[in-house]
Order: structure tokens, then sequence, then C-alpha cells
């Protein structure tokens, strides 16, 4: 690997493009993830975006960015990112515009978009080999309208539309989308999983992902106080805790090659995230669902040692229950 | 006039505007009947002749998409499709519009599925008349060429910057060949100037565009600011139609009237059928019949005005609809009505047409029928006619016979 | 002005009874998050079970927890002919006295002469500041200390439906109680915190006194102006002045508020890189400055503080 600038947390550029006083939520980890995503791309930035809750930044006349954003549709974020990138493209050509006002074009998008509606626009763009980024924060279900199934929720949570009830005492069941490999098939040169809580990583990654050429693709899991129903304070734990229990793994794939960047050195047990969060609770509480809690760390593990074999790496899994 | 005119389709008249307008960007994506639009234009990139880039998008939905972004990035903009592909795109046709992107886009009418068909009528851009497109639907390949110019340069006007919609019938002027002039691409470049975006994405200057609006007020705001540039598209679009004369000769209008100055009857028409529809009027007066045509050319904004006053004083008159409001009936004649309403001197009489709907082919014999019952109508005194759906025995005959060999109906013994 | 006991005052009590038909509206502002929808409804459903006609709605904005949100309910004794935004409320019910400050939320405007302000806070003589706002008559009373106390959240969905169903002088406890009871299982409230929600509606609905506005049918007009006038501005929606978010101060959102100590802080920028808002900027020395004007009080920085140099305390004015 070069050479990086960001070795610590202290190297987090000084700068925000980020400016306080936007409408979300306290505590929304989409924003932090966007935050730290502006700062290392530089203020020379559009951001095309698909509803979500990060569409309610930008709630006219208010603009908590300090670079470009351009509101599309529902499912098309990546062709209106494709419209503006062409456009500049022909501009510089033809020296319409100078070369130092070119911007990066930067598609910002929930997992709604990303996961359901908008991914035949983004399958489209990646495979055009369109020149740019997409962030998703993916807060795993519908956010913005009140917390409904997506297929990036994940097995056991609750949802509005997946209530845990007595005919489903899980929730949902159905196995979360798997986007990086979806994206990856694709062969883009860069695709990642970052987390909020491993700043640094995220930094590196994106830093890394800056040098090339085309897509470069960007999951962030991103938790959501509302929705996931924890207090906002937990943020940054809840999303650590994803990543040291195996839930989110930490990886990167440059042309197609998968490593992960981050490997905990002992699996915490997956019971562990799951009871922070109001959307599990119903796993505990009134009767502990302990087949669904083993279910999930069996997904955990399963994917854990075929990354061990992968990698040749040792990892010590979390015990199940049982 | 220095034009020399060349046999062309109406796809290729459309091709030929998109390239002498200079168009910069092209997002595509194939529909029957229009495919050949964008396949012409690929060739044209191909061999150099025009200085453009198209780009073949996943869906409709990202084409309008990435064309509305592209527009207000700082490019010229042309685009098309048809039916079913037009409403795929349908939301971005309101975003497009609402975001000020003043792209030009071609639709070749094709009736919309379900039953899927590849005939044209007026339900697929009919259903964007509400969404801020300025909407001129041609009659000729001619006019497919020359509407495509005027509506840059009106779309673009400053006191307008709002996208337009350029119509043409699938296979009655798609696929049909006709002499077209080809305009000179440099008095076309006198008559359209460069385009300039407002507040374009630049690193100098940054801006956000598509905000979310809360507050029924304001959003009320845009939307009424949309309205009148749209109307304010109507004497932006004379002023155009006079320069356009000036420098290629036609002299294009928002309605027109064929043999209409002394006409008692008069058939209201748009798009490619009001050539028939003069054609029967000829006939008509041929007979001593005091017919008219009148060609709604510009759908959006409506003409109401020039409409109630080619109308006014006449005996009757009927209003030709290819178009079909399930429930409600022809979208014209309902607008038109509207027009009329409160003005002194609107005719008594004004009879709904319905007809050439899934591309239905029109005979003369329907169309005098017109004529024919404007007379009766006259006569009898009914101010307040049924409508008339036009359909010949022969067709039925034919529908029999197809509905025998799908089975739903049982195989007559005459036969 | 009556004073009942510490920091529960009314001020300037007027009681009058009106023969005409009744219509009596009730708009409730607050925050995302405090229940102002859920006590809209309450006082709806609480008048209906007093066999009047009623009709409660919230309005949905943009903003999220925390930010300023309005609902609506109409009390009368015949068939209800309005809907919608109630322009002239003859009770306004202010969850938040901060939103006295926001323009856009204006919890005061239209409010009938003769009409009530309640005012949540904790304010004693400082809201007299307010003297020259509120011109009405007054009620205030602290819900979100006592909502702290007894349900341990600053919920007050419950108690806000208890102050107007009680200010309203046509609702009976009873009516208030069953409908706590059956909009909060509705939404799905356990039992245990249905139980301590009665609580606090007896409680609240005991100290405040009936205050019925003394309010005529609005005849105030509002003009009215061509669309000539209307459309003299641009009509582009573009947003050139990109960043000005500060101006919206989110900072009244909190609750709680975060406190840095900087003789323990390491100056190791770890509030600084996990604020969601970018309300923390490094000062030369490393160390945090919270924009107060903004910070909506996740208290993120204070749970991550590795030498755990800040801490939190309740939030009572905010400007």
């Amino acid at each position: 690997m070069s050479e990086t600038r960001f070795k610590t947390l202290r190297d987090t550029p000084l700068e925000d493009y980020l400016t306080p006083g936007s409408p979300l939520c306290a505590g929304c980890g989409g924003q932090l993830g966007l935050r730290i995503f502006h700062k290392v791309l530089g203020r020379n930035v559009v951001f095309v975006n698909a509803a979500g809750c990060l569409t309610l930044m930008f709630v006219y006349p208010y603009a908590p960015l300090r670079s470009s954003w351009m509101y599309t549709a529902f499912a098309s974020a990546p062709a209106g990112a494709q419209g503006i990138r062409d456009a500049l493209d022909i501009l510089l050509a033809k020296h319409r515009i100078e070369p130092d006002e070119d911007l990066k074009v930067v598609v910002v998008t929930g997992d709604g978009a990303a996961y359901d509606i908008g991914l035949q626009a983004t399958s489209g763009a990646i495979q055009r080999g369109l020149d740019f980024y997409y962030f998703v924060y993916d807060n795993e279900a519908y956010g913005n309208t009140g917390f409904q199934w997506s297929s990036a929720t994940p097995v056991g949570s609750s949802t509005t539309t997946t209530p845990s009830s007595r005919f489903s005492p899980a929730g949902s069941l159905a196995e979360k989308k798997d986007l990086f490999e979806i994206w990856r098939a694709h062969k883009p040169p860069y695709v990642a999983t970052v987390s909020v809580a491993h700043a640094v990583d995220m930094m590196r990654k994106i830093e890394r992902s800056m040098g090339m050429r085309g897509p470069k693709l960007f999951i962030a899991l991103a938790p959501c106080p509302t929705g996931w129903g924890f207090d906002p304070s937990e943020a940054i734990r809840i999303a650590k805790l994803a990543v040291e229990t195996g839930v989110w793994p930490l990886k990167e794939a440059i042309n197609g090659e998968t490593r992960h960047t981050y490997i905990p050195r002992a699996l915490r047990p997956v019971e562990e995230y799951l009871k922070t969060q109001a959307r599990f609770a119903h796993l505990f509480k009134p009767k502990k669902q302990q087949e669904i809690i083993n279910m999930i760390q069996e997904r955990v593990n399963e994917y854990w040692l075929r990354v061990a074999e992968a990698e040749g790496i040792t990892i010590k899994l979390a015990t199940e229950v049982k | 006039m220095r034009h020399k005119a060349v046999m062309l389709t109406g796809n290729a008249a459309a091709a030929w505007g998109a390239r002498l307008a200079r168009a910069e960007y092209i997002p595509a994506y194939p529909i029957t009947p229009q495919t050949e639009i964008i396949e012409t234009l690929t060739k044209w990139i191909q061999e150099g002749e025009m200085d453009a880039k198209l780009v073949q998008l996943e869906s409709e939905h990202s084409m309008l998409t990435a064309a509305g972004t592209a527009s207000l990035t700082g490019v010229r903009v042309f685009t098309a499709t048809s039916s079913q592909g037009l409403l795929y795109g349908f939301e971005m046709l309101y975003n497009i519009a609402g975001w000020r992107a003043p792209l030009v886009l071609v639709n070749v009418s094709r009736a919309l599925a379900a039953p899927i068909s590849l005939e044209p009528d007026h339900n697929d851009v009919l259903a964007a008349r509400d969404s801020g497109f300025i909407q001129l639907h041609a009659e000729t390949c001619q006019e497919v060429l020359d509407f495509i110019l005027l509506a840059y340069r009106v779309a673009e006007d400053r006191r307008v910057m709002l996208p337009a919609i350029v119509n043409m019938d699938g296979f009655y002027l798609s696929f049909t060949r006709e002499p077209v002039k080809i305009r000179e691409q440099d008095l076309v470049d006198e008559f359209l100037p460069h385009y300039s975006a407002v507040n374009p994405f630049r690193a100098s200057r940054h801006v956000a565009k598509g905000s979310a609006v809360v507050g029924g007020h304001i959003y009320s705001y845009f939307k009424y600011h949309m309205h009148e540039a749209l109307r304010r598209a109507h004497d932006v679009f004379i002023e155009a139609a006079r320069s356009f004369s000036r420098k290629f000769g036609e002299l294009y209008h928002p309605v027109s009237g064929y043999m209409l100055d002394d006409a008692e009857y008069v058939l209201v028409m748009s798009n490619s059928f009001a050539t028939l529809g003069k054609h029967v009027v000829k006939l008509m007066r041929q007979r001593g019949v005091p017919a008219g045509l009148l060609k709604i050319s510009m759908i959006r904004p409506f003409p109401a005005e020039e409409i109630a006053n080619s109308l006014k004083g006449r005996k009757a008159v009927a209003v030709f609809d290819q178009n079909i409001s399930l429930g409600l009936g022809g979208i014209i004649y309902n607008e038109v009505l509207g027009a009329l309403y409160g003005c002194p001197k609107r005719p008594e009489i004004v009879l709904s047409v319905i007809g050439g709907v899934g591309g239905k082919w029109l005979s003369v014999e329907e169309m005098e029928k017109i004529f024919d019952e404007l007379k009766r109508l006259e006569r009898s005194g009914i101010t307040k006619p049924r409508p008339l759906f036009l359909f010949r025995r022969d067709e039925l005959t034919h529908i029999e016979r197809v509905l025998k060999l799908a089975g739903t109906i049982e195989v007559s013994h005459h036969e | 002005m009556i004073e009942i006991s510490g920091h529960n005052i009314i001020i300037a009590l007027t009681i009058h009874y009106v023969d005409e038909p009744m219509l009596l509206k009730v708009r409730f502002h607050g925050r995302g998050g405090h229940g102002v929808k859920t006590a809209s409804r309450i006082l709806g459903e609480a008048a209906f079970n007093e066999g009047l006609y009623a009709q409660d709605s919230p309005i949905y904005g943009a903003e999220r927890r925390g930010a300023p949100v309005a609902a609506f309910t109409r009390i009368s004794d015949e068939e209800i002919l309005e809907r919608g935004f109630i322009f002239d409320p003859d009770i306004v019910v202010v969850m938040d006295e901060t939103l006295l400050n926001d323009w856009s939320a204006k919890p005061l405007d239209g409010l009938k002469p003769g009409g009530i302000a309640f005012v949540n806070t904790t304010a004693n003589s400082q809201l007299y500041d307010y003297g020259e706002t509120i011109r009405e008559n007054l009620v205030i009373y602290d819900l979100t200390g006592l909502a702290l106390k007894i349900i341990g959240k600053p919920i007050i969905s419950t108690p806000s439906a208890a102050a107007a169903s009680k200010i309203t002088g046509i609702i009976s406890e009873s009516s208030l109680i069953d409908a706590v009871t059956s909009e909060l299982s509705e939404i799905g409230v356990g039992d245990d915190v249905i139980e301590n929600n009665i609580i606090l509606a007896r409680e609240v609905f005991r100290s405040i006194p009936e205050t019925p506005p003394s309010t005529k049918l609005s005849d105030s007009k509002r003009e009215l102006i061509p669309l000539e006038v209307v459309i003299s501005y641009p009509g582009y929606e573009d947003i050139v002045s990109v960043g000005n978010s500060p101006l919206r101060k989110t900072g009244n959102w909190r609750v709680f508020k975060p406190i840095v100590d900087f003789s323990r802080c390491t100056a190791c920028g770890v509030c600084f890189v996990y604020c969601p808002d970018a309300a923390i900027t490094l000062r030369s020395d490393g160390k945090p400055e919270i924009d107060y004007d903004n910070c909506k009080g996740c208290l993120i920085c204070y749970r991550e503080c590795p030498p755990r140099a800040i801490s939190i305390e309740r939030e009572v004015r905010v400007w």
C-alpha cells in the first residue's frame, strides 16, 4: 500500500464542508459518514442525491454543504451523475470552462435507493465506467418514511413492515442483499465497506480510491438512532460493535480483488450488538429467541471462516450460545 | 430561398434538427418507432459529421435524468423517446421542468399498453401536458425539423427556461419520407444563439438545485412561476417564428387555418392526420360545403385565445382527438371547450370526434362523416351532441374474425 | 396574576363563557420527538370521549427529531367544517419555550384576542421577557421537568394534552385518562409506561386551572395578492448561499448540553471527528469549541470523550 495521509484520528482534515444546522436527527450516522467523506474529497464536489433521509439536509432555502448539490429522483441518482459528468467533460474538452472549474461527481443515497429502486441505474453507471463516487449510507431500512423493510434489512430486524408478531416472531427473515458483491461483480476499480466508527479506515479508503478513474463505491453502515432505537449518543459505540462482532466487515475490492482492511482478532458475540437496539428487542423480550440469535451468529461465523481461509489468517470466532 | 429539399423520414428530420441545433449531448435509449433517430445521430457522431456525445442509458428514466442534469450543467441536450418510454421516464418530466432545464425531447407518438401496440395515438404525449414542457406537435416531416430549432430557441430564452417536447406521429411521420428542406447551418447558427445555463455547476460558484420544499406556499410560488414562464413561451414563440421566417421563409403559428377564412364548418386537428383533414376539407369545398380546418401546433402553452378567435362565428365545429381520456373522452375537445366558454359569438355546436386511436387507419369516408354530422346537428338544432367515435364496417368484420381466431366468440355458421 | 405553587404560574387569568356555537381550535407546537402529534390526538380523543365533535391532525415537515413541528385539534359541539392548518387558534400549546423565538414555527401567530397561550417552561420571572410577545392570557408549567421525574424521558405528549384539556374547561379528568390509555396503547407503549403517563396526566390536570379562552369567531382578514405580485421575485429554486444552514440554529433542539472541562481535555480530537453536525471545531490548541447555536445535543462527544472531559447538564434556556 502506498503512503497514506491518514495514520490516526488526529490526521482528520480540520476543514469541514458540512455546516452545522442541518435538519437531520441528532446523532445521524449517515450525515457523519458524509461529513468525513467530504473532508477527504475536498470542497469541489457536486453531490447527486436520490430520495432518502439526506435529501432533507437540503430543505429550501438551507444548504448545509459548502459544495454543490443536485437532488434527482429516487431511482436515478447515478444517471444524474452521468449527465453532470458528461456535461463537465464536454465543457472541459471544448475549453468552455477552465480545468479548475471541474467537480468530483458523488452520488449519495440511502440503502433504499442503492439496494432497491436505484440498483438498475447504478448497474448501468458502473458498467459504463462512469467516473464517479457512490456513497451509500446504509441504515438497513427506509428510514426517511419511518423505517420500513428494505433489501438491506438484516435478519432479525423488526421494521414497520416486518414487525415481530405472533406470526413472525423474528421480524425480517430475509437475507440482507450483498450489495458489495453485486457491485464487485461489475468490476469497478474500487468498492469498499466503511464504518463511521472507523474513520481512519474510511479516510484511507477514500484516499486510495481518489487516484482511480471510474466508479468508486462505498457502503457505510449508518447507525440510525431513530430507526434502530438507541440513544443518539450511542451511535459510534454501536457502529464499533457492528465491526467487532463481525456483523459489518470492513473490506475493499480493487479491480475485483477483495481484501479485508480490518480483522477483529476475536469476534465478539453478535448478541452484544443486537441487544443495543430496539429493532432487535423482540429477540430478547418477552422471551429470548435464542435460535434466531444463533442463526445470526452462525451466518457471521460462516462468513469469517471463509475470510480466514481466503486470506490465510486465523480468526477467533464468538461461541454460539446453545 | 437557398434551401433544397431532400426526401427524409420524420425520424431523419428529427436527427437533422438535433444536428443543426448543434446538440452536444444526447442521452439515448431505444424504443420503436423512435430508435432510428438515435441510430442516425450515432452514425453521424461516429463518422465525425456531428460533434456530440451520445450515451446509451439503461432506461428512459435514467436517460431523462441524465438529460436534465447535463442541461443544468450547461450543454445543449437532445433526446428522444416514444410511448411506454415516455411513461417510464414520466417522473423525470416534472423534475426536468421544475429544474428549468431547457432541453428538447422528441416524442414519436405511439399508443400505450395494454394492449401493447406500435402505431400512434396521442395518449402518450398528452399525458405529459401538465408537466411544464412546451409542446409542439408536427404535421409534416418539415415541421419536425423546424419545430426542433424553434423549440430550442424558445426553451432557452431566459423569459422561459423550460424544456420542450416536439411530437411526431409514429409511422405516419417517423417512417414516412417526404421532401424536407435541410436548413442552412450558418443560418441556423444565427437563429439559435449559444445556450447559457442559469447557475451551472462550477467549482467557483457552488449551487444546490432540486432542494426539497416544505411549506405549500413556497411550492405554489415556484409552480406559479413555471406557469407564467410557460405562458410567456407563447409570445416568445411568435417572436422566434418571425425571426425564423425571415431566415428560412416558413412562418409558423401556434394555430393555423386551412381554407378557414370563410369556413362555416370547422374541423380542429393536430399532428399528422391534419393532412388528411385538409384533403377532406378540400373535397367538401368542391361539393360546395364551406368547410375549413384549424390546426393546433402548440399544445402547451395552450393557445386558447387564438383558438377562440379562430372559431368565433362558425356554424359548427368538430374537434378531432386521436386520443381517449377514458371516462371523459377527447382531451383536446375538452380543452377547446374551455377556450370557447364565455367568448362572444362562440360556436353553438362543438362536436367531439375520436379517431385514429392506436393508429387506426382513417379513411376519407370517416372524415367526410364528420362534416355530414356537423350539418345534421346544425339542421336539428342539437347543441350538446354525443361524441362521434369513428369506426368502419370492414374493421368490425375484421374484429369478428380475430375474436373468432382468439376463441372468445363462437364461429359463425354463415362463413 | 395568580401564583399557584413554586414555578407554576398563571398570569392574567380570565374566564369567559361564550354562547355562540363552540369551535375551539388548539394548536400544538413542539419538536420532533416531543410527541406533538400524540398530544393533539389525546386531546382529540378526550374531547370525543366527552361526546363532542373532534378532529386532530399533524403537519409533517422535512425535519427530524428535535425540529419544530405542529399539530392541531378542533373541538366543537357541532359538525366541524374546517380542516388543516389552524391560522387562528383559541389555544396554543407551546411544548418548548425556545420555539417562541423561532421565526419559522411562530407559535403565537394568529392567536385570537382572548386566547390562551400555554408554555412549557422552567422559567419563572424570565418569561416576562415575552410579555411583549404574549399579550394574551398565559399559562405556564414545567412539563419537561415533571416528565423527566415521572417517566424519565423528555416526552411530553401526555402532559401537554393534559394541560390543554384542563385549560379548555370542557374535558373531564376521566375522559382525559381514557384518551391517554387508548392513544398510548395504539402506538405500542407498554403498560408500565402508560401507568406513569397516567400519573403524569393527573398531576398536570390537577395543577392547572381551567382557563377557557374568551375568544370570538375570528373576523381578521388576511390580505390577498394577485399573481403578478406573487411572482415578482426570481423563479429558480437554486440555493447559491451554500453553507447557510447555521442560520437555522438547531441548538434549541437540545435537552442536554455538553460542556467541556478544558483542564481534563487532552486535545485528542475524538469529539471533533465524531460530531455528526460539524458543530465542534478545534481551536489552535487542538481543544474543541462547541457551536452551541447549532449543537443538537446528540451527546456523542460526551459518550466518546476518552478522558471523560465532557459533562452534560439539562439545557434550560438556549437563548
